[in-house]
């Protein structure tokens, strides 16, 4: 008993010293226990059954022995319980796979080779040698395989297994364990792993055996690397190629994982507990889970960092690591952990090898095409905390990086035409708006048309949220427009990654396209909502994007609302949307204005057509009219409206009823103000505001009620020596030339 | 302890799932009260079968007592393989049913007498039926006790349950069943499925029958959940009728749980264009098989719902009616195959 | 053989009707449990298996304002069933008061060509094409929203539109080819 209590001592120590703090005071502590735990290790019963079995003779015979059972009851005792140590690993490893007893221990063995901290690589080496030398049964191969599948993000450095990948590649053609060997391959290929012989090789297979989904898999990766060396064209809808093989050891390894991790509670992410229900069929999601893991392998190898040529990525914990260590990360087995880590994405975003972003963009488009797109189970899981969760955090990756990625574009693609318009809606909305710029000549049959019908067919909210997220997806392209836009070519590049290029007319197009599209949802969406107030709230969000691209963002392009837009602003009852379309009204000059004299300074810089100077001026005129002047003009244009049939309706002074002081939306003001400038007066006459003394009051007191959009409106357009006077007092010096 | 012995126990603790593992031993009552508080189930499974093994080797358990155990697991789980069910005809003039004692006698007799190694053994289950185990062997080697044949047997109903039986063995258990319950032949029921309780309520007429009648019976007033009067089903009429001929065909109780329906079709060719398939000898033959968990409460399912026309075919209300689910069809056989259609389940 | 016109009889003040038609049945309660939240009109569900509907309710059947084909993608019966369904419609229905909606088009198994082909035929008869998740609560109240904004306009509750207006703007195109964006 004592023996036993030793061990688990000595065990406990070993963990702690290595665990976690450098910090100094720990570090005599940690001296104590190296003392102790020589101390121990002489009667430590585990050290000794380790002895044992590197010790071993060859041809022992295990039948019957009873030093073999012990001393391997006692390492299986440790391993379920608390994980066996590096060396452990390698003893028992090598042990095992050298067949040192014949073939029937190495099951058994292979079973409880469950690591509590890391496993290194070069046991896993060795391993794999002997799987080449020695007559390991069929069985037992494919069983180590897994083992190595399941523990390979524990594996401390792969560097040294990458130099052997030709060698590991050898084993493809053997039939039972080709399906394992391509995933392992797959975890480890880079792009100097693939080569023409062996994408000769994998297609040979592949016509042998058929489109195995292992083979296609490997295929693509290599496809991703090198597009020139593979020419097979990959199914777009492959079924999940890679199953989980960690059966065997996934339940005692998460046991041990926990029972480590409990005693490094402070590092741990509490995100960790919340992701515990893994279904055996997401492997891909097993990685999110990996924070406790990572951790675990941070202790191994902080010790003695500067043995190993790469470094893993979970182990830099700062920018300044990060920096030092650029040139030999070791990116993680499952790629889509990177999407959590902040530290990942820079280097992602800084690094200039594109296998990075290759791989995780593979990895992408997978794991959002079976999780949403087709997924088995038909939807029923949809909502499910886990998708959900995904999604968020590609969401934030895109946000971090102030970029998508090409893999989730081209899903929303795809996924936008089975939408049914409530699924994951927040999530979808904000994929959208991170949409990097469509060419012009595709832009209506992958955004526009599954949008529009969408938009028709659902609730006013829905609306809104999808002009927020188109709003968010313009203004998204106007940075990208001001920040990568080059100034003596008109070229730019739109992503820092992806090598589009496009013209500024190009971009102009697309930008043109997607304002009229907007233009067009927004004036039937009112219609049909009846101007719902909130829904033009949002679309007056958007115009206030698009009246200050010129100045804003630099964009020669200026483009007006339409009618169905304008004059339902205008008339509105609520005094926002007015004052708000005074502020746009009022970008909209001033940008005008500035592109106007740009123009005539450097001659050819661009064009501002006629008709757009025309529109403006009759808004603004009518506007002024309409508003100021009490008249309803109509310059030859939009609406027109028989004199006749107007005086036919029976209201009185019909021009006068959209002034400031009749305007729906203001007569509160106007009668409030009434009272409050005459208290005494009984009767009401509205109309004597418009008198040029409590005219200038009035004004001033809607100014003071926050109508800041009607104060620069008023105070750019009008001239106000005559007050109440006729509005071709505000000529404009953007007028028609 | 013999390596057979320990395997044969190992194997059968890896069978029974581990919440399950204290009840069985329990009612197998082999083990001590001290060993039995020794036993803490909620270790995993290995440790359980190391200590199991232990006390084996303790105790001195043989293949009786390990067969015993077996017995007992798979007479409380008898869903666990595919059974065939079977049936004795032709009883003998002076027939009357086998008394247990005489037929355990009478049946280890017989089959000691056609096998030479054979190991049986038998049990009475509370519901009359005698469950026999059969490990076989044969004149060279000792009985297998990793595959035994399972038997059930109620004595006064002439049915014979049979899982895990190979071809070689089926004349003799055959054989030795005839000579055991004084009948003249035993005859495939072409019946099976994985629910043995199932079978045999559909052999015994255990669930509830419909009468095939022609004049619709009046149906019982179902409240129908008219749950909205602004929600009208525009074809409520030819749902109920639907629904009527279904039950009809399959009853609205509960039915018994089979997992497929095999109907082979062997018929002659018949194309005028087509003479080399025309003219043969051989009967041409297809086999259509249906499947799912539940395959009746599918078919009725499908019925109701409109996919299988109505009136059903007695291809389909036949398998209740029979009790069977094989059904052979030749070329004067009951209604054209043509009927059916893939039932969606 | 008798059609459904759109016209043949007057519309009752303030109600919207719609007829579900779904030869599986099983959505179609669920869904219509789901339109009758609608408080604003008063709502007439009416549910059919497939079309011609019979005779003997004819009178009693309201103005059928619009018409709805649900349509489960892993099913061929379904699609087919839908399809021949189709014949029994006057003509007048298809300005407008006509729609498809698909359900399960997102499961693994469902072969693309089906999708593609209800898609072809709800192009070709100019009726929007929605999709719909049944499993869940939040997919069926959303659905039944989505189908009341096309009723209410289908149903004239809507100044200014027309169901031939609203289905002009979210009819289903030829569908698009976009397995792989192509400028990548």
């Amino acid at each position: 008993m004592a023996a036993k209590l030793n061990a688990s001592e000595s065990l406990d120590c070993s963990d702690s010293s290595s665990s976690n703090d450098q910090s100094v005071s720990n570090r005599s502590s940690n001296r104590v226990a190296e003392k102790e735990r020589r101390k121990n290790e002489a009667e430590d019963p585990f050290v000794l059954a380790l002895k044992y079995f590197s010790d071993v003779e060859a041809g022992t015979p295990h039948q019957g022995n009873d030093d073999f059972e012990n001393n391997l009851a006692l390492v299986e005792k440790v391993a379920y319980s608390r994980g066996l140590p590096p060396e452990a690993i390698s003893i028992m490893l090598e042990f095992a796979m050298s067949l040192r007893m014949g073939t029937s221990p190495v099951v058994r063995v292979l079973k409880c080779l469950i690591p509590a901290s890391v496993v290194p690589q070069d046991a896993i080496v060795r391993a794999v040698v002997w799987l080449g030398i020695s007559k390991i049964t069929a069985g037992t191969q494919v069983l180590f395989i897994k083992w190595v599948l399941t523990i390979f993000d524990m594996i401390d450095a792969k560097d040294q297994l990458r130099a052997v990948y030709g060698f590991i590649f050898s084993f493809v053609t053997d039939e039972n364990l080709c399906p394992f060997i391509c995933h392992l391959l797959y975890l480890l290929t880079r792009k100097e792993s693939v080569r023409v012989f062996r994408v000769r090789k994998l297609l040979d297979l592949q016509s042998k055996l058929g489109r195995q989904p292992f083979l296609l898999h490997l295929l693509s990766l290599y496809k991703v690397f090198c597009p020139e060396l593979v020419t097979l064209s990959i199914p777009s809808r492959m079924r999940s190629g890679f199953r989980n093989h960690n059966s065997p050891w996934k339940s005692t390894l998460i046991i041990v994982q926990k029972r480590n991790g409990s005693q490094l509670a402070s590092i741990v992410n509490p995100a960790v507990t919340l992701k515990d229900k893994t279904s055996s069929r997401k492997r891909k999601h097993w990685h999110l889970e990996i924070p406790a893991l990572s951790s675990a392998v941070n202790k191994g190898a902080q010790t003695e960092p500067s043995r190993r040529k790469v470094v893993p990525l979970v182990q830099i914990q700062s920018f300044a690591q990060l920096l030092e260590n650029m040139h030999r990360v070791e990116l993680p087995a499952q790629m889509g952990s990177l999407l959590g880590s902040s530290l990942a994405l820079q280097y992602l975003d800084c690094v200039q090898d594109e296998s990075a972003l290759l791989r995780l963009n593979f990895w992408l488009g997978y794991a959002l095409h079976e999780e949403f797109l087709f997924c088995s189970d038909g939807g029923a899981s949809q909502n499910s905390e886990e998708a959900l969760q995904l999604l968020d955090k590609l969401l934030s990756a895109h946000h971090f990086l102030q970029e998508g990625f090409s893999s989730s574009e081209a899903f929303l693609y795809k996924f936008l035409n089975v939408w049914d318009g409530s699924l994951l809606r927040p999530q979808i909305l904000g994929l959208l708006s991170n949409i990097p710029v469509v060419p012009s000549s595709q832009i209506g049959q992958l955004l526009f048309e599954p949008l529009m019908q969408l938009f028709f067919t659902s609730s006013p909210f829905f609306k809104c949220g999808l002009m927020e997220s188109l709003n968010n997806m313009l203004r998204k392209w106007l940075t990208w427009h001001s920040v990568y836009a080059l100034e003596d070519d008109l070229d730019i590049s739109l992503n820092s990654h992806t090598s589009i290029n496009m013209t500024l007319s190009g971009f102009k197009d697309s930008v043109m396209e997607l304002v009229h599209f907007v233009g067009r949802l927004a004036t039937i969406g009112l219609q049909l909502e009846g101007c719902h107030s909130l829904l033009f709230n949002f679309i007056l969000d958007f115009y206030e994007t698009v009246c200050d691209m010129f100045l804003k963002y630099g964009l020669p392009l200026i483009v007006m609302p339409p009618t169905g837009v304008f004059y339902p602003a205008l008339f509105a009852t609520d005094p926002v949307s007015v004052d708000r379309l005074a502020y746009i009204m009022y970008r909209y000059k001033v940008n005008l204005t500035s592109a106007k004299s740009q123009e005539k300074l450097t001659e050819q810089a661009f064009h501002i057509s006629r008709q757009t100077f025309r529109e403006f001026n009759n808004y603004l005129v009518f506007m002024v009219n309409c508003l100021w002047n009490s008249k309803m003009i109509h310059l030859g244009t939009d609406i027109q409206l028989g004199e006749e049939l107007l005086l036919k309706s029976n209201v009185p002074q019909y021009w006068a009823s959209f002034d400031l002081i009749h305007h729906p939306a203001f007569m509160n003001y106007a009668v409030d103000f009434h009272r409050r400038c005459w208290p005494g007066r009984k009767d009401m006459d509205i109309n004597s505001i418009k008198h040029s003394k409590p005219w200038g009051w009035y004004l001033e007191y809607l100014f003071t009620q926050g109508y800041d959009g009607l104060k620069l409106f008023i105070q750019s357009n009008i001239s106000r020596q005559l007050p109440a006077g006729d509005g071709q007092g505000d000529k404009l010096s953007t007028d028609e030339r | 302890m013999g390596d057979s012995l320990k395997r044969l126990l190992q194997r059968l603790i890896r069978r029974i799932p581990t919440q399950m593992l204290k009840l069985t031993l329990e009612k197998w009552g082999r083990l001590t009260k001290a060993q039995q508080q020794s036993m803490d189930f909620t270790q995993p499974k290995w440790v359980l079968t190391e200590r199991l093994l232990g006390i084996c080797e303790e105790n001195e358990w043989t293949v009786k007592h390990i067969t015993e155990l077996e017995m007992i697991y798979v007479m409380d789980n008898p869903n666990q393989g595919m059974w065939n069910a079977f049936q004795l005809i032709d009883p003998e003039d002076d027939f009357q049913s086998v008394e247990l004692m005489k037929f355990k006698e009478q049946f280890k007799y017989h089959l000691g007498e056609l096998v030479k190694h054979v190991s049986v053994k038998m049990k009475k289950h509370t519901d009359e039926a005698v469950w026999i185990r059969i490990a076989w062997g044969d004149s060279f080697s000792r009985p297998n006790h990793l595959k035994p044949t399972y038997v059930v047997h109620q004595l006064q109903a002439p049915y014979v349950y049979v899982t895990s039986l190979t071809l070689k063995q089926k004349p003799l258990l055959s054989q030795a069943l005839i000579l055991a319950t004084r009948y003249q032949a035993l005859k495939d029921a072409n019946l099976s499925g994985r629910n043995l309780t199932a079978i045999r309520d559909l052999l015994m007429r255990q669930y509830q029958q419909v009468f095939p009648t022609r004049y619709p019976s009046p149906l019982a007033e179902k409240n129908e959940t008219v749950s909205n009067t602004h929600i009208e089903r525009e074809q409520a009429m030819f749902a109920a009728n639907r629904h009527r001929m279904s039950c009809e065909a399959f009853g609205d109780g509960t039915l018994p749980q089979l997992q497929s329906v095999v109907y082979k079709l062997e018929t002659k060719f018949r194309d005028h264009t087509n003479k080399t398939m025309s003219e043969r000898e051989e009967p041409f033959r297809c086999v259509v098989k249906f499947a799912s968990t539940n395959i009746l409460e599918s078919l009725r399912h499908c019925a109701s719902s409109g996919i299988v026309s109505t009136p059903v075919t007695p291809l389909l209300s036949s398998i209740p009616l029979k009790g069977k689910n094989y059904f052979v069809i030749t070329d004067n056989g009951p209604g054209p195959s043509s009927q059916k259609r893939q039932p969606q389940s | 053989m008798s059609l459904l016109k759109p016209f043949s009889k007057l519309p009752t003040l303030n109600t919207a009707s719609i007829l579900l038609v779904e030869s599986e049945e099983q959505f179609q309660q669920s869904l219509a449990d789901a339109l009758l939240e609608e408080t604003a009109v008063t709502m007439n569900v009416r549910l059919a298996k497939s079309l011609p509907l019979p005779k003997e309710n004819e009178e009693s059947r309201p103005r059928i304002d619009l018409v709805v084909f649900i349509i489960n993608l892993t099913s061929e019966l379904s699609f087919q069933s839908a399809e021949a369904s189709l014949k029994h419609l006057d003509s007048g229905y298809f300005l407008g008061k006509v729609c498809f909606l698909v359900i399960n088009a997102r499961n693994a198994s469902v072969p693309i060509e089906r999708l593609d082909a209800v898609r072809r035929l709800a192009a070709s008869l100019h009726c929007p094409l929605l999709f719909a998740e049944d499993q869940t609560p939040d997919g069926v109240t959303n659905a039944a929203e989505r189908l009341l904004t096309i009723l209410k306009v289908a149903a004239g509750r809507v100044p200014m539109a027309t169901a031939l207006y609203l289905s002009n703007l979210t009819r289903c195109t030829v569908p698009p080819d976009i397995d792989q964006p192509s400028f990548d």
